[in-house]
């Protein structure tokens, strides 16, 4: 309810009485600002807690309005400078050309690319003017423990590969090397001696227990603590590591990627989640329709990480899977995300990294010549965001849906081709 | 031995009377304190093996936190503090193996200082807390073990306001946080201070979230009020103990002006010249000194000639004095820091980087050269000398800038002063603000968190809210805005930009870019460890400076001006005369530096670097033409003038806005392009404003005739630091004068209580 009004040039009140007869100050003909107004709309699922506000603003009644003037001023000052802090850098394709390192730490964007998107953002807001968010994106409203969120479940065509295990536990029982404190000195050395395999090892009196346990490692599948171990040797993006993905089924993959609204502590709005099927790469993702849906959308989304799954994804190790972290504990929430992860950033680092500027997941893709539709930069998302949130047009949404499951694809493809480059 | 020192100076040929004033303050005996119940076995083994008694403030101190109260130990550098507190902390971690500590300091040199300090303690009672730091400067891949592990962590404000969005990575550490200790407390004040204390409510906030409740124990240097200081930073109650129980010997304050030049009696010689004259003398007479200068080319020059002058006499004394000045490595630093401890060095010239409780043993002697800006930093930088009960000596060099020629004529009044209060805001919209908005992306804000913030609170998340910064969801309010909130919120005005300075391909030390401005541009003679590098080119782009070794005779001074610019009105209203409020930009023009040899201009050189540039919130005052042509005509200095006004003002705007004077910058001059008249500038000195001009202006007519009355009623002829000399002022407090400030001042409120009540607004 409103209290009363304020000019937002010089401070002069109004009562609600006199408000209804104008709606610019008397004196200098600015806008009236309503002071402590409460939504009227209270929207679906605020419960009583929520408003507890309306019990404050009485008590905070004797506040001069000059105080309030003064924080909305501060607000809005915040504000423009929020404006010209982006989180990404704009170049020009030259300017990139000649010094690559600067953007491999930061995120940026090519001016070109800027001006598409914002193209693109406003044919989407006209062509989805007056739809609702089923019309656009179908999907369906679902509630947990925690409150709702929007699912969006769809099926793309596959291109998945993987070795198998097999092949993957020859490759990894051929390398000595890869138990604790043999080196390359003794591997020749045991290799003389007739051990080809760590399968032979079994058999000598030194490395016997270090070979058994090896082995079961590999034959209890457990990928997890197979990657621990040979991160201990081997750098994190070494082919090994990678092939160990050969001893996880194939439906147990799960190729997770998220959206946010900045870098770091900032909602997550919308997380995807890409599992192999027979008929294709069956996505699923989940939305949130407003801020309010991010505690459950992101407990529908880790409830689906199964303790056998591994993981898929582009800088996930470091960004996605901590971020998703973060947002759990902000709402006082804990589960725990221990699933093996194989972050292809890591290889295609190794793969790429010298034949690219950067290794930024668009680079690699254009690089591959995997290609994507209609797109926007990752690094706009959350100015889309917040036009769908400001402005209710759920055109902008599509976009980041899309891109959130061109994405999934793209590591599903990606997955595969590193396969190729690996030579051993 | 000091007695002797002083007669000797006296006596020598080159004495010309330098000391105006001696002050001597008797020597103190200790006076030890009883413990309520006894310590553990191994403490009490630790203090008996360093034959420490406990004194009574560090007794008193123990008891009451084993109470667990709170509270704010407020005695001089060096009377053991920190034991006050680590035996305390010792007690609980060997009581309870989780309970955890919180050390934060205001500076990283202090916080890697006192880990020595507590690692020692550690070692030698067998309690393992697994004491490390944890800020800017540990690496990424400690930092898990620490957080997880340690028991007592290190650190300072500046890293808390970043981790605290990452709470759930401390959470074993802050559920079990048992004591927070805030060091030198005092430093905490102004705008800087008002930001620390919503940053320990948003720290507090955290830990009752996991349900800890920690005793909060400060420390802080002698201010006016400590209690209220502790109350405000905390929002808890505390206890205070000041009464000092530590031994002090005799200390002997001198006041040292430099010489006139000649009969006529118009320059004096080179205060610089002075300290480096004394400090020799210091030298050679054994005393084991500190110089304090106030800027880090002075520190380095002043060990330049010191040097120079003793290699002359004994090559080998020359190397028994060092320099000292944030910017260097760790490492080096550290390093001077132990050889005056172990007594390897005999002088170290220094700026204000050793103010601060770092443990450098006993002094004899301590130099200042100029006054150091405010009582509080005088007394703990003349607290440096005579620990214990030894014997001590304090000269205060002055500069011939009005200020401390003041003090130089008036030295009773300088002793009377009371030390400065320590303000603390909690009002400013700005900063309420800022960090509602830092914790709204912490915790999802109720109205629990009311507690926490109780001023401002719900206005600030409607006007969060009607920016799109903050969305109301029925978990409270979350943080969307599109920045990093903690990117946004700066605790204190400095720049994030810093600049590494290499030599022959590794870092020399490292300075923030205004700074490198002053310094380190491209051929400024950068002096490190009294040495002179040529820089040959300071890149802006990747904040990279190259030097070269090359011994020169000269340094180097860049000039600088600057402009304030109105970028954009918010409102002006006429009283006598037209004020003004808006963003205003502040741009420093670089445009040439001149090279010295002593204080000898022997060359200029134009510079070219881009001005630097903030944007921020300022008000204006339009003096009427008519003013200034009856000031012109009556022989005063207009110029004088307004640039009094402007000090003054800015003197009294802590009255008005709960601010440090150095929180606020000014600018005064005889025409302005964007007014087309005198006019006089008040900024606030943070990018985006931070309120202090906004609430000026609301009040300007208050702070008229209280600047008018200050200036008026001082006893003064010509001006005083209590009127209108300004600690900091770019101009050395010229020109300036104080009639024609009256006369400004009272043409401006004349009739002033009337037009007031008219008061119209104007667009």
């Amino acid at each position: 309810m409103p209290i009363f009004y304020t000019c937002k040039k010089c401070t002069r009140n109004y009562s609600k009485k006199q408000y209804a007869k104008r709606v610019y100050c008397r004196i200098c003909g600015n806008l009236l600002l309503s002071q402590f107004v409460i939504d009227p709309e209270i929207k679906d699922g605020l419960t009583k807690n929520s408003n507890w506000e309306k019990k404050s603003v009485k008590k905070n009644l004797r506040i001069s309005s000059k105080q309030s003037f003064f924080l909305d001023r501060a607000a809005h000052n915040l504000n423009n400078r929020i404006k010209t802090r982006k989180e990404y850098l704009l170049f020009s394709r030259k300017e990139v050309q000649k010094k690559p390192n600067v953007i491999e730490k930061e995120q940026y964007l090519y001016n070109s690319e800027y001006e598409d998107a914002l193209d693109l953002k406003r044919k989407l807001i006209k062509k989805f003017e007056k739809k609702t968010l089923k019309q656009a994106i179908p999907g369906k409203t679902i509630s947990n423990n925690h409150g709702e969120y929007y699912s969006i479940e769809s099926i793309s065509e596959s291109g998945f590969k993987k070795i198998n295990d097999k092949k993957c536990a020859k490759i990894l029982i051929s390398d000595l090397k890869l138990l604790q404190r043999i080196g390359p000195k003794r591997e020749s050395h045991l290799k003389k001696n007739g051990y080809a395999t760590i399968e032979d090892l079994k058999n000598h009196p030194l490395w016997k227990k270090s070979a058994f346990e090896f082995i079961n490692l590999i034959e209890k599948k457990q990928i997890g603590a197979l990657q621990s171990y040979l991160w201990k040797s081997l750098p994190k993006s070494h082919p090994y590591i990678h092939y160990l993905a050969g001893l996880c089924k194939i439906e147990d993959f799960a190729i997770v990627d998220i959206e946010t609204l900045g870098l770091s502590e900032r909602p997550i709005i919308l997380m995807g989640i890409a599992q192999i099927r027979k008929n294709g790469i069956y996505t699923n993702q989940f939305l949130l329709r407003d801020i309010p849906d991010e505690p459950s959308a992101i407990w529908a989304f880790v409830s689906c990480l199964k303790k056998e799954c591994s993981l898929i994804s582009y800088n996930g190790r470091s960004f996605d899977l901590p971020y998703v972290q973060q947002r759990l504990a902000y709402y006082g929430l804990d589960a725990p995300i221990n699933n093996p992860h194989f972050d292809l950033l890591h290889f295609s680092r190794r793969a790429f990294g010298s034949k690219l500027n950067n290794c930024r997941l668009e680079t690699v893709e254009k690089y591959l010549n995997i290609g994507r539709g209609v797109n926007v930069p990752g690094a706009l998302v959350p100015d889309f965001y917040q036009t769908y949130l400001s402005t209710g047009n759920v055109g902008p949404l599509v976009a980041i849906v899309e891109h959130n499951k061109q994405d999934l694809v793209t590591l599903a493809t990606l997955f595969s081709r590193l396969y190729e480059e690996w030579k051993i | 031995m000091i007695e002797k020192f002083i007669r000797q100076l006296q006596s020598d040929r080159s004495y010309k009377k330098q000391i105006v004033f001696k002050k001597v303050f008797t020597s103190q005996k200790p006076c030890f304190g009883e413990l309520d119940f006894p310590l553990q076995a191994n403490i009490h083994e630790y203090l008996l093996e360093h034959k420490i008694h406990l004194f009574s403030h560090q007794a008193d101190g123990i008891n009451q936190i084993r109470k667990g109260k709170n509270i704010v130990l407020v005695t001089p550098t060096s009377s053991g503090k920190t034991l006050a507190f680590n035996i305390p902390v010792f007690e609980a971690i060997q009581n309870d193996k989780k309970t955890t500590a919180l050390y934060l300091y205001p500076t990283k040199a202090l916080t890697n200082d006192q880990l020595k300090v507590i690692r020692n303690m550690e070692e030698q009672t067998g309690i393992l807390a697994n004491s490390n730091i944890y800020d800017g400067d540990t690496p990424k891949h400690l930092r898990p073990n620490i957080r997880n592990k340690s028991k007592i962590i290190l650190s300072n404000p500046y890293g808390i306001h970043y981790y605290l969005p990452w709470h759930y990575k401390w959470k074993t550490f802050l559920q079990n946080l048992k004591y927070l200790i805030i060091d030198e407390a005092h430093v905490y004040r102004g705008v800087f201070g008002s930001n620390v204390a919503m940053l320990i409510r948003r720290l507090i906030r955290i830990c009752e979230y996991y349900g800890s409740s920690p005793n909060i124990i400060m420390s802080s240097a002698t201010i006016a009020n400590p209690k209220d200081h502790a109350t405000k930073l905390t929002g808890k109650e505390f206890e205070v103990i000041s009464k000092d129980g530590s031994p002090k010997g005799k200390k002997t304050f001198i006041f040292w002006n430099p010489p006139y030049l000649d009969a006529t009696k118009s320059a004096r010689r080179s205060t610089h010249q002075e300290t480096k004259d004394l400090l020799v003398q210091n030298i050679i007479g054994k005393l084991q000194t500190l110089c304090f200068t106030t800027s880090r080319q002075m520190t380095e020059l002043i060990t330049r000639w010191t040097r120079e002058e003793l290699y002359r006499k004994s090559p080998l004394l020359s190397k028994t004095v060092a320099a000292y000045r944030a910017g260097y490595l760790p490492q080096e630093r550290r390093d001077i820091e132990n050889k005056l401890k172990t007594k390897k060095l005999i002088a170290v010239v220094s700026t204000n980087a050793l103010e601060l409780g770092i443990n450098i043993g006993t002094l004899d002697s301590v130099l200042m050269s100029g006054y150091p800006g405010s009582i509080i930093s005088t007394w703990q930088q003349a607290g440096r000398a005579g620990r214990n009960s030894r014997e001590s000596l304090v000269a205060l060099i002055a500069f011939p800038n009005p200020l401390d020629q003041y003090f130089m004529k008036h030295p009773i009044d300088f002793f009377e002063r009371i030390h400065e209060q320590a303000i603390v805001d909690l009002h400013n919209p700005y900063i309420t603000l800022g960090h509602i908005m830092c914790a709204s992306c912490e915790l999802p804000i109720t109205e629990n968190d009311k507690l926490y913030f109780p001023e401002l609170f719900l206005q600030s998340l409607k006007s969060l809210e009607e920016q799109n910064l903050v969305r109301k969801t029925p978990r409270g309010y979350v943080y969307v805005g599109l920045a990093r909130p903690t990117d946004l919120v700066n605790l204190k005005s400095i720049s994030h930009k810093n600049v590494s300075v290499f030599y022959d391909g590794k870092i020399l030390e490292t300075l923030s870019l205004n700074k490198a401005y002053d310094e380190a541009y491209q051929g400024a003679v950068l002096l490190h460890q009294a040495e002179t590098y040529i820089v040959e080119e300071l890149n802006l782009k990747r904040l990279v400076a190259n030097v070269r070794k090359e011994d020169v005779n000269y340094h180097t001074a860049s000039k600088k001006t600057v402009d304030v610019a109105i970028a954009n009105t918010y409102e002006k209203k006429k009283l006598k005369t037209t004020i003004g409020l808006g963003e205003v930009t502040v741009t420093e023009f670089y445009h040439e530096y001149v090279m010295k040899t002593y204080d000898e201009i022997i060359g200029r050189k134009p510079l070219e670097l881009p001005p630097l540039t903030f944007s921020t919130v300022g008000f204006w005052i339009l003096i009427p033409e008519k003013i200034a042509d009856h000031l012109n005509n009556g022989g005063f200095n207009l110029a004088g003038g307004l640039h009094a006004v402007e000090h003054a003002m800015i003197a009294l705007s802590p009255l008005f806005a709960m601010c440090d004077r150095r929180d606020v910058g000014g600018l005064s001059t005889i025409i302005h392009p964007d007014t087309g008249c005198p006019t006089i500038f008040i900024y606030d000195g943070f990018e985006g404003g931070i309120g202090i001009s906004e609430t000026l202006y609301s009040k300007i007519s208050q702070l008229l005739i209280k600047t008018l009355n200050l200036i008026k009623s001082c006893e003064c002829v010509d001006g005083c630091p209590s009127c209108i000399f300004s600690p900091r002022c770019g101009n050395e407090n010229e020109p300036l004068d104080k009639n024609a400030a009256i006369l400004i001042l009272d043409s401006l409120t004349k009739q002033l209580s009337v037009n007031e009540l008219n008061r119209k607004t104007i667009n």
